[in-house]
């Protein structure tokens, strides 16, 4: 068995589906819980933060039980007749349990950042929670949410204990890469190994290269008058453009 | 018209107001924590008040009787943030667009183009906030809190993060906005100069109430008690007690100083014999005369501070108590050569220029 192909495509399917969900229900449960003044803040926040600091395989057990036959979750998708254990999603649900604290811990402090007055100017000037949110929050939170974003696709990336548990190892259907480098490695297949942990190795040099240039310092943001030119990216990408 | 009359309750403090503001500018004087700026962010709807309602012009923004409490961006409420609260990430022209709404894109550059006119920021549309200096910062936070058209304009304590020079140019902006702007404007300051340049009529808070709101002039010249005598700047109160009244003159009998004052009658209704009273004047109405006479003390000079226009003199008057009695006075500049520590002089209190405090 040399197809070191099937494990990039897994993974790369999964730490993108993974991506993308943690972006969304990280920001979701970011932007709630600094705003959310109820006295189970607390409680709430370390439930959003304990995949963290568990053991993986501790997770992956936790969602075993959960999504196995006699578990909450695989009743109530026995319902529609299925089933995700060992299968492809459950390599996305473990991976995105896993990197969803990093993007909520990140984003969380992004957005805490964010001077609330100049939230509330939106708001006196007619913009909904939405507007707010698009056109003010996640602009001045960008790198943070960003870092958080980059994080969460590392740590899906690696992803190893809780995938196991859940998803198991099955060439072309849920081994990724780190799965796949370990059974290599048990099996004795070295070749195999060298060339998945240097895919690896490329995958995550790229991510960092593309961290560093999206948060490289800009002169105007950082209030430094170099040159002032009429219109520049920020300028540029926005709908009204009233310096024509 | 603007009338509120809010509650609000929070752990040590209470908020407990009744306003009203008709095309005018009213300026909120007070000290810090006094619940100016908690005044203000209830009209925008950024906090809710416990209770009371909040009506501008012909429509009801929050009434807690009706459950009725209109969000935010409903209000068409213009607010000025002390820091400004300018989006960094937007130049000032963008900045100013941000609250234009529904109206096509040659509209929005008109207004904001006769805005950045108005508030004399042409040339700088394309800076952004970081490029821009404060008192530049806090012209685009007018123009941006103007450009929505809104019904009234609250300015939060806008000049107190400005050097003089900066400030008193902002002020004349400030005045000159009436001329295209002519809604209703609130102006929060704990600097009494300030609220008396701008605005026409003055509420003063105390401790989340309004200790008094009058007409400004009213306000200088007879404060209704004495935490408004003390913020706008009266020095010296005495206690005293009212042993005559006549047509034109109240006698007080000061029983420290073992001394009566004649005070003249400006208004003043409801006054008894044997009321207590304390009674107030400023530095600056206290006159060094030659010799003893009607509403005259004699006082020992302790010491002097020397300001830019006028110099402050503390004399310690006689008191048949142990402690003595210390009255601040303003001379004007020039005069310093006539005054030594440690002498005594005679001064003379205006009975025209002595208030009576009730409360």
């Amino acid at each position: 068995m040399n197809d070191y192909l099937s494990p990039l495509w897994i993974s790369l399917k999964t730490v993108l589906a993974t991506t993308a969900i943690t972006f969304v229900l990280g920001i979701a449960a970011a932007r709630w819980i600094s705003r959310y003044t109820g006295k189970l803040k607390p409680v709430i926040d370390g439930i959003f933060i304990l995949p963290l600091v568990l053991p993986p395989t501790v997770v992956g057990f936790g969602l075993l039980l959960f999504m196995g036959k006699h578990g909450w979750g695989g009743k109530f998708l026995a319902l529609f007749h299925t089933s995700i254990v060992f299968s492809w999603p459950a390599t996305v649900i473990s991976a995105a349990v896993m990197a969803f604290p990093l993007m909520y811990m990140t984003t969380r402090g992004a957005f805490e950042q964010v001077d609330v007055n100049i939230e509330n100017a939106a708001r006196t000037l007619g913009a909904g929670e939405w507007k707010v949110l698009y056109s003010v929050t996640l602009p001045l939170a960008w790198p943070g949410v960003l870092a958080g974003t980059i994080l969460s696709f590392a740590r899906a990336l690696g992803e190893f204990g809780a995938t196991l548990m859940i998803a198991g190892n099955i060439p072309g259907k849920t081994a990724t890469i780190p799965v796949a480098i370990y059974f290599d490695i048990v099996d004795g297949n070295m070749k195999q190994a060298n060339i998945l942990m240097i895919i690896v190795i490329g995958i995550a040099l790229t991510s960092l290269a593309l961290l560093a240039y999206l948060k490289r310092p800009k002169a105007r943001s950082r209030g430094l008058v170099v040159n002032p030119v009429p219109s520049d990216i920020l300028a540029a990408g926005k709908k009204r453009d009233i310096s024509s | 018209m603007l009338k509120i009359e809010i509650n609000r309750t929070l752990p040590g403090f209470k908020l407990d107001i009744a306003l009203s503001v008709n095309g005018e500018v009213l300026g909120i004087l007070g000290p810090s924590g006094s619940g100016k700026t908690m005044t203000l962010l209830c009209i925008a709807g950024l906090i809710q008040p416990d209770s009371g309602f909040i009506q501008l012009n012909d429509r009801v923004l929050f009434d807690s009787s009706k459950k009725l409490n209109l969000q935010p961006k409903d209000r068409n409420v213009g607010f000025v943030f002390q820091n400004y609260a300018l989006f960094p990430h937007l130049s000032a022209g963008n900045n100013i667009a941000y609250g234009i709404r529904r109206q096509p894109r040659d509209e929005v550059n008109r207004r904001v183009q006769l805005l950045i006119e108005n508030m004399g920021l042409n040339g700088l549309q394309n800076r952004y906030p970081s490029e821009l200096s404060a008192g530049q910062q806090q012209r685009v936070a007018v123009a941006r809190a103007l450009a929505p058209e809104p019904d009234i304009l609250l300015l939060d304590e806008p000049f107190s993060a400005l050097d003089s020079l900066t400030k008193e140019q902002l002020e004349m902006q400030i005045l000159d906005l009436r001329q295209f702007y002519k809604g209703h404007i609130i102006l929060v300051t704990h600097d009494l100069a300030e609220a008396y340049r701008l605005s026409s009529r003055i509420a003063v808070y105390d401790a989340g109430k309004i200790a008094q709101c009058d007409l400004k002039e009213k306000l200088i010249s007879s404060p209704a008690n004495r935490t408004v005598a003390r913020i706008t700047r009266f020095r010296n109160f005495m206690d005293g007690v009212i042993t005559g009244i006549t047509d034109k003159q109240i006698c007080v009998t000061v029983p420290d100083l073992d001394t009566a004052l004649i005070v003249a009658v400006n208004g003043y209704r409801n006054l008894s014999i044997n009321q207590s009273i304390t009674i107030g004047i400023r530095s600056e109405h206290i006159q060094a005369v030659q010799g003893p006479g009607q509403n005259t003390l004699q006082g020992t000079l302790s010491s002097t501070v020397e300001n830019l226009a006028s110099i402050n003199c503390f004399f310690d008057l006689k008191t048949n108590k142990d402690n003595c009695y210390r009255l601040e006075s303003a001379f004007t500049r020039g005069t310093e050569s006539t005054f030594s520590n440690g002498l005594n002089y005679y001064l003379h209190l205006p009975p025209e220029q002595i208030v009576i405090i009730t409360k």
